[in-house]
């Protein structure tokens, strides 16, 4: 919706919007969409001046159709493929984080997803030399721990240093902050985000459930519109800027007690591709964990793969070197 | 501007009265004067008045910062370096949890009744007044206790045996010093307690904390014991339940990453019935588990007591031995058990499972 204001367009001036206002028609839409004889003998405004207008606006403001050729060279000139740094977990991704499109991660407590992001943000702030932006909305980010992965990589450290520059975070708690910054980030944040530091390739949001649960549900009638705002802007980014978006969100029990992505099922049209992390059964001491692929447009869904969260920290561990069990197994 | 009028932190009725009248971007509105505003969008004065202040705050370059600064993880880095933990005085556990309860981030206890999660919250709140130079933080305790489990007696005796650890170990003179200063009436009078009885004392407490932690910034932790008690009993509406705790857990994580603080919670236990088994699970429900950001399980298993690091962004999962001894929290004599093979693995107490410690694998 645009307001019709003085200037947008030659002919249009203050009487002549007075003119239009008396009779209701404040934005563009409503102008184009009304019958312009009708409004000549209202108005007592001239009919030419009148189509002359709608001329200029309708040239303005539509959008145009672009050819599929011409979508699919774009696409294959722009998209870049992310590695998570895991192989196990760049299986089930089809090779990776695919920009210009949002992924999710969900899981109980304790099931890896923040692992998850501290991996694919090292593995593209050190590997690919990108600048990866982390959205912590629980506090969950630990400098340590990115550090940790980092000396797993390479022991230089001003390699790690150069690394850890490259993951720019931002600690936001309510949605509107959310939303601030990530308009902030749309309308010039990126472009300062990758001065000096790379291209940003990547956006983490670790997680987006945490704000935006609590407004969904019960006498709330905002929740709604908040959460189509927040994917608004994250699919917005993604594709303008051609960058890789991976959020996080919890689960909930069903009524039979089986586990469901959090955010109900307006949200899960949203991520394109759906990853369930969860602990292994059978040895809930281990690190081992699984994860299901349960909505791709490129894969065939409920395939499974196995990865251990101890990969990333090799050193540590001397026995258990960091073993990945590469099954593949659909789920029946 | 770049924000859009539906991302403003406004009533819903007043932000859809702003959209019919043709307000999309908040540049819109910002050269606009309350009268003007009132007569075009059909709000009431007051409501003008108050969006327009709004924004105007939301201008200001303080408030714009704070959702839009980033730190590297660089800078992030060397400000985790420079913030301490709080010890619990059992090095295992402090081990586990990389040197202590860590500050700025939310730890959530479980147990079953009488494990000692009230102990572990006295001791802490004792600890986190250590002076810097025995390598504490030196700051004062906020206690919410909603359960009436806080006893004094109990706090002095811990600050007592607190203070003759802090005597045996004072070696030069600043340390001296400082051991002057640190008396138990000392230690006392720098916690601060607070009684709610129910959970909407609760909620206004958490609302009112900033006000306080601003007026008393040497508060570095802020422990309530326990979140699940007002929670659990006549809450008809479990989804409203479920809304509140989320909405509570983003202002406590809020609250520990702005004044930079350590907030302990306590949870109780539930059982959950699956497959013809029973399972000790922490209450409160699954969406609960993701609010707090670290979380510890402290069990039963026959007449030891066990900690287990269930949930942590930055330590591997780990379970320890620990006591309650007269002087309060402390490591368990007993030897570290050699980890057994998984299939001896028991739930006779129907508790959580064992999680031995991974560097025992061989």
């Amino acid at each position: 919706m645009v307001i019709l204001r003085e200037g947008i367009c030659p002919g249009i001036n203050e009487e002549f919007i007075k003119a239009l206002q008396s009779e209701d028609i404040k934005t563009v839409e409503d102008f184009v969409s009304c019958n312009l004889e009708e409004l000549a003998q209202k108005c007592s405004l001239s009919y030419k001046a009148l189509v002359a207008v709608r001329r200029v606006l309708l040239a303005q403001y539509t959008a145009f159709p672009v050819s599929g050729g011409d979508l699919y060279e774009e696409l294959l000139s722009s998209t870049a493929i992310l590695s998570t740094g895991n192989p196990s977990l760049d299986k089930l991704l089809d090779s990776g984080l695919y920009t210009g499109e949002i992924t999710e991660l969900t899981g109980s407590p304790g099931s890896g997803k923040t692992q998850v992001c501290f991996s694919v943000a090292v593995n593209i702030s050190h590997q690919l030399k990108k600048t990866v932006l982390y959205i912590d909305t629980k506090g969950g980010m630990c400098a340590n721990r990115l550090l940790q992965m980092l000396q797993t990589k390479t022991p230089n450290m001003e390699e790690q240093m150069e690394a850890l520059q490259k993951i720019k975070v931002f600690r936001v708690f309510d949605v509107f902050s959310l939303l601030a910054c990530l308009q902030h980030l749309r309308s010039n944040g990126l472009q300062k985000a990758s001065v000096g530091g790379g291209s940003v390739k990547a956006l983490i949001v670790d997680s987006v459930s945490a704000v935006l649960s609590s407004l969904l549900g019960g006498k709330q009638n905002e929740g709604m519109s908040l959460l189509m705002q927040v994917s608004g802007e994250l699919k917005m980014i993604a594709k303008d800027f051609n960058i890789a978006v991976l959020v996080t969100n919890h689960v909930t029990r069903d009524g039979n007690g089986h586990l469901k992505a959090g955010l109900g099922q307006s949200w899960s049209h949203v991520p394109r591709t759906r990853v369930l992390l969860q602990r292994v059964e059978e040895a809930e001491t281990s690190s081992i964990r699984t994860a299901t692929l349960t909505k791709s447009s490129r894969q065939a869904c409920h395939l499974v793969e196995e990865f251990d969260l101890c990969h990333w920290s090799e050193e540590r561990r001397t026995s258990i070197s960091g073993k990945r069990k590469l099954e593949e197994r659909s789920k029946p | 501007m770049h924000r859009t009028v539906p991302s403003l932190p406004l009533a819903p009725s007043v932000k859809v009265k702003l959209i019919n009248a043709g307000f999309q971007v908040a540049s819109d509105l910002t050269d606009m004067r309350p009268l003007q505003l009132c007569k075009e969008a059909g709000i009431s004065q007051e409501e003008a008045v108050e969006v327009l202040q709004m924004l105007r705050d939301d201008g200001q370059p303080h408030q714009q910062r704070a959702a839009t600064e980033s730190l590297t993880a660089l800078d992030l880095l060397h400000q985790e370096q420079a913030q301490g933990s709080i010890v619990t005085f059992c090095s295992a556990l402090d081990d586990t949890l990389g040197g202590g309860v860590s500050v700025g981030k939310t730890t959530e206890i479980c147990g079953a009744p009488g494990v000692g999660k009230t102990q572990l919250c006295m001791q802490l709140a004792v600890d986190v007044q250590i002076p810097v130079c025995f390598g504490g933080l030196g700051g004062k305790a906020l206690y919410i206790d909603t359960e009436g489990s806080f006893l004094v007696q109990r706090v002095a005796d811990m600050a007592n045996a607190a203070v003759q650890h802090c005597t045996l170990l004072a070696e030069d003179t600043e340390q001296r010093q400082a051991l002057e200063e640190l008396t138990v009436e000392k230690i006392l009078s720098n916690l601060f307690l607070v009684r709610c009885h129910d959970y909407v004392e609760l909620l206004a407490e958490v609302y009112l904390l900033p006000d306080f932690l601003s007026e008393h910034p040497e508060v570095r932790l802020v422990v309530i014991d326990s979140i699940a008690f007002p929670f659990r009993h006549d809450f008809e509406d479990l989804s409203q339940r479920t809304r509140l705790l989320n909405g509570l857990a983003q202002q406590l994580i809020q609250l520990a990453t702005q004044h930079s603080i350590a907030v302990v919670l306590t949870n109780q236990m539930t059982t959950r019935v699956s497959n013809g088994q029973s399972k000790l699970v922490p209450a409160l429900g699954e969406s609960w588990g993701h609010a707090a950001t670290q979380r510890l399980i402290l069990h039963w298993e026959g007449l030891r007591r066990l900690a287990s690091l269930y949930k942590s962004p930055s330590q591997m999962e780990a379970t320890i031995q620990y006591q309650i001894t007269v002087q309060g929290f402390r490591d368990s004599p007993d030897e570290p058990r050699p980890v057994p093979d998984v299939s001896a693995v028991s739930s006779q107490s129907g508790n959580h499972s064992k999680r031995p410690r991974m560097e025992d694998l061989s």
